[in-house]
């Protein structure tokens, strides 16, 4: 399969670019529009996947990159060694998992649904660039407000915040009261 | 004792093993068999303190967050045991929908904490390319003008003082200069009949010390009355002179 132009004007840029390209960047630079551009991301993971190549492009945070295969994970780490941070606890994905769909949220409000200290869980993820402080709470003391950043949804693969797990669900469960809470899960998708 | 420490450290892993009483809450529940809707709260209050208990025993650090859930989970069970008032327009609270409210947001959560770590597990075999760097290390990323945070600036600050600490250090040897050997110097600089100024004494670039003691030793000199000086104005140059007196003293 000879790929056209198109497709390999879209891979180089996929290749230079230091940051995820987004759909809207790729129309812009080659020039043409969003359905072609998606045509030739389709071409060019059916090229690599029929050449056998060890990489993929894959839409994560807002943008395409190419990426290896799960494969070759090991191989390739090897090249990271030393310098590859360790996996998230448990808190620390908790604290995660919260910050991502209550965001902007205070320190009280991550540890009123996780009943518990999450000082050092906030610590962690503010040191691995996964949260940043995004400002203060208009309320007396001012907490500090957490979201997320693009270093977020790239460690976790997610292409954007509306592609969190369950994002609808938890986002109509968070302005709930107790009451509601009980009537939904009760009668509608109650275990 | 053996058995004791033994013990202990197993009733430790068991109370790491949860994150918080919310996590030990629902862990509880889930043993039992409870429904969370329909929680029998005497026991459940039993069985929780009964946790707390052996942790105590054992002389473990218990969070407060779990004396909270205790004495929450004790007040439930009290009011549970007493016969209800209730006057008449008056709204029937029940005081277990903030707590259940509370387990379920926190059951939910701790299941996304779940879906997010096997995406980390799939994701971190996963490279893109470019930017790992910024990714997996911690090396300094570009900071534009005014997006620093505070913990960027502290991170700056730290390898700052790291980098300090590999500097070449240097041993200084300090050289004393009492006033005596000030004043043997002087004996053959200060000629008779002639004028040297101080600042010829002390040389060029002399150091801090040196400048020191021979000032302290000149004032010496001018209290014994060896030496007279003259000084035009302020900060100029002093000019020193013997007296008489220095042979006769000496």
């Amino acid at each position: 399969m000879i790929l056209d132009r198109l497709a390999r004007e879209v891979e180089a840029l996929i290749f230079a670019s230091d940051e995820p390209l987004s759909i809207q960047q790729l129309c812009e630079y080659t020039g043409s529009g969003e359905d072609s551009i998606h045509q030739a991301l389709d071409r060019l993971n059916k090229a690599f996947l029929d050449q056998q190549h060890a990489l993929t492009i894959i839409e994560v945070a807002g943008g395409f990159r190419i990426a290896t295969d799960r494969e070759f994970g090991d191989v390739v780490s090897q090249l990271f060694e030393g310098r590859k941070l360790g996996k998230l606890s448990r808190a620390a994905l908790e604290t995660m998992a919260v910050i991502a769909y209550s965001q902007p949220c205070t320190r009280i409000s991550i540890e009123s649904i996780r009943g518990v200290n999450c000082d050092s869980a906030i610590r962690t993820l503010l040191e691995r660039d996964m949260i940043r402080i995004s400002g203060r709470m208009e309320t007396p003391g001012r907490p500090l407000l957490y979201s997320t950043t693009r270093a977020f949804l790239e460690y976790f693969g997610l292409s954007n915040l509306d592609h969190l797990p369950r994002f609808d669900e938890i986002e109509e469960l968070l302005g709930m009261s107790s009451s509601e809470i009980e009537e939904r899960d009760l009668f509608g998708s109650g275990e | 004792m053996k058995e004791q420490s033994f013990l202990s450290s197993s009733c430790r892993i068991e109370l790491d093993a949860f994150e918080g009483p919310l996590d030990l809450l629902l862990y509880l529940l889930r043993r039992d068999e409870i429904d969370i809707y329909d929680i029998p709260v005497a026991h459940v209050a039993d069985q929780f303190l009964k946790y707390i208990r052996r942790a105590r025993e054992l002389d473990l650090d218990i969070a407060s967050e779990y004396l909270v859930m205790a004495a929450t989970l004790t007040k439930m069970k009290s009011k549970s045991l007493l016969p209800s008032h209730r006057y008449d327009g008056e709204e029937e609270v029940d005081p277990g929908a903030a707590l259940r409210r509370q387990l379920i947001l926190y059951r939910t959560f701790r299941e996304i904490a779940e879906e997010l770590q096997r995406s980390e597990e799939t994701w971190t075999e996963i490279y893109t390319s470019p930017g790992e760097r910024d990714r997996w290390s911690c090396d300094s990323i570009e900071i534009e003008p005014g997006q620093a945070s505070l913990l960027d600036l502290l991170k700056a600050l730290n390898s700052l003082s790291e980098g300090e600490a590999e500097l070449p250090s240097q041993r200084i040897q300090r050289t004393l200069l009492t006033i005596s050997e000030c004043i043997n110097t002087l004996e053959t600089r200060i000629v008779p009949g002639k004028t040297i100024s101080f600042r010829e004494i002390i040389g060029p670039e002399p150091a801090r010390s040196r400048i020191v003691s021979y000032f302290i030793t000149i004032l010496e000199l001018i209290r014994r009355g060896w030496i007279c000086c003259h000084q035009a104005y302020p900060f100029s140059e002093i000019e020193l002179q013997r007296t008489e007196r220095w042979n006769v003293d000496s």
